[in-house]
């Protein structure tokens, strides 16, 4: 048997996914029946017995929504943890990267919460109103989230049972490290330019989410949240870790490191889905939600500060940077 | 104004259903003091809970001061009664282990209202009630007569515009029976809309009454029904 499969963090993450799928399916066949006949102007037995059933799918949702947040860091936990079976392995990095499947199915649960963030915006503002006036979208929304949902628990299994615990994988330092010469930012950036369009791209996003015009925070934050990768890789990550060669976007995850990996990706990504979901609100039901602008704005400045901390400190303490900006 | 068009209520029983509430259509004007005669079983206190928003029905429209309530969802549900509809219990359902005022103060803590609007609604509602004497007494240790009244001042709290009250009388004495009546008058007085639901003799011949609408076996009675609803005490 494979020993990934005995691994406790693994079970504990299977089960929980096969449990939130369940529910899942449910939500699924009665949203399917719901949307296919829902007529809220009509006053007959069929359309009150779809409003207590929509009642029961929402909140059935809104349990996995809520659930699927949650399992999005333990899954990173666990594939850190898997770390110590995994020949080669430092970090979740070259557990991640152990199989074909690892890095895609990362991308698919990031891409399934902020569909599921979305989600929660749309319902929340169906709710506020007495007519459930986006009921269709936002259920359509949710069926095709379920066939993210369905990939994604495939995914997870192919993953899980296609590592290989005797094939050595390639640790941090090969995958994120730079061959003599090369330069792995994208489109030939230097280290300069990355962190001055780093602080411009959150400035725009700032200014754009206060100046109310959602048509640019959407942009901009797809940028910001491209460029803050590469920011937090291969400049801010080697501050955490004290380290100018260290460049990896997952060993910060671990205890020797205080976990901060959570906060800082944390941080960035909910603010991005937070001011996504918010433009997007702007831009289709011509409503704003200052309150997850503001949150979003808020996890922003934290991350921005929580990274840019490290490089300040470090400063302060050695007298210099790392290396040449 | 309560408008009430083919309303129909069904419950799970045994293999099959039971027919609550048949096709029932009732209108009462703003202002208009309506009693619901028939006897247990007749349907009037599901008819009553729906036009609370306290049950939702099978089929059919209900529209209180135009709001279709059966549609609303939950938390709008909840705002439109705790703000718009004062209801009189049987059995008055008040928290025991309160008192007097705080059972009349709670349904108002969820409407968000200030607390120095609360007090002042408080108060007012348990004047008119009579039963402001008492507020500081534990509902546990109050007559019949003043549990009825308590929550006849709870009903008042938020000021709403109907009031419903569920065989509000089934529990009193005579004397205390004809006292609520008396209120009922002066809640008439200041144009609330009433809707009780009873089989009391007491109702049958109220001044301030508008109309006497029968029902029988889940249907609003018609001129022969109603005589054979009133020929049956």
């Amino acid at each position: 048997m494979n020993p990934i499969l005995l691994n406790n963090q693994v079970l504990i993450y299977l089960f929980s996914e096969a449990i939130l799928f369940t529910l899942a399916i449910i939500a699924f066949i009665v949203a399917v029946q719901i949307v296919m006949r829902w007529d809220f102007g009509a006053f007959t037995q069929r359309q009150f017995a779809l409003e207590r059933r929509a009642y029961l799918v929402m909140t059935i949702i809104l349990f996995v929504v809520v659930m699927k947040i949650f399992l999005l860091p333990y899954f990173v936990f666990t594939v850190d943890n898997l770390s110590v079976l995994v020949p080669g392995a430092m970090c979740a990095a070259g557990v991640i990267s152990a199989n074909g499947y690892g890095l895609e199915l990362l991308f698919l649960k990031l891409l399934i919460a902020f569909m599921l963030i979305l989600w929660l915006a749309l319902n929340r503002y169906d709710l506020a109103a007495k007519d459930y006036p986006i009921f269709r979208p936002k259920t359509w929304l949710y069926l095709g989230i379920f066939v993210l949902l369905v990939l994604e628990l495939w995914w997870d299994v192919a993953y899980f049972t296609h590592i290989d615990t005797h094939l050595p994988v390639s640790c941090c330092s090969a995958l994120f490290g730079q061959l003599e010469g090369a330069n792995p930012l994208p489109f030939g950036l230097s280290r300069p330019m990355l962190l001055v369009l780093f602080y411009l791209l959150y400035v725009l996003v700032l200014l754009a989410t206060l100046a109310g015009q959602p048509w640019l925070v959407l942009p901009m934050l797809g940028m910001f949240v491209g460029v803050a990768y590469y920011a937090v890789v291969y400049f801010f990550g080697t501050y955490v870790y004290a380290l100018p060669t260290h460049k990896c976007p997952f060993c910060m995850f671990q205890p020797e490191y205080y976990y901060v990996g959570y906060l800082i990706w944390g941080s960035l990504f909910s603010g991005t889905f937070l001011g996504a979901t918010a433009a997007i609100q702007r831009l289709w039901l011509k409503k704003q939600d200052i309150s997850w602008e503001r949150w979003s704005l808020g996890l922003l400045s934290f991350f921005v500060l929580l990274s840019s901390g490290y490089v300040a400190v470090y400063y302060c303490v050695h007298g210099t940077l790392l290396e040449a900006v | 104004m309560i408008t009430v068009e083919n309303l129909n209520r069904s419950f799970p029983s045994g293999d099959g259903e039971f027919h609550a509430l048949k096709n029932v259509s009732l209108h009462v004007e703003n202002g208009e003091c309506v009693v619901l005669k028939g006897v247990s079983g007749s349907g009037k206190t599901t008819l009553l809970s729906i036009i609370a928003g306290l049950d939702r029905p099978s089929s059919g429209k209900v529209l209180v001061e135009g709001e279709a309530i059966a549609k609303l969802p939950d938390w709008h549900l909840s705002q439109f009664r705790a703000r718009r509809i004062g209801m009189i219990f049987q059995h008055y359902n008040l928290m025991e282990h309160l008192t007097v005022e705080e059972n009349v103060m709670v349904p108002l803590i969820p409407t968000g209202m200030d607390a120095e609007t609360i007090d002042r609604q408080v108060d007012s509602a348990l004047k008119q009630a009579n039963i402001i004497h008492k507020r500081n007494t534990s509902a546990a240790r109050i007559s019949g007569g003043e549990k009825q009244r308590t929550s006849i001042a709870r009903a008042l709290a938020a000021d709403p515009g109907i009031i419903l009250c569920d065989e509000p009388t089934a529990n009193l004495d005579r004397a205390n029976s004809l006292r609520f009546i008396e209120i009922l008058d002066q809640l008439h007085e200041m144009g609330k809309t009433i809707v009780i639901a009873t089989h009391d003799p007491l109702f049958d011949d109220l001044p301030f009454a508008a109309r006497v609408v029968g029902m029988e076996d889940g249907q609003i009675a018609d001129g022969d029904l109603v005589e054979r609803v009133e020929s049956r005490k």
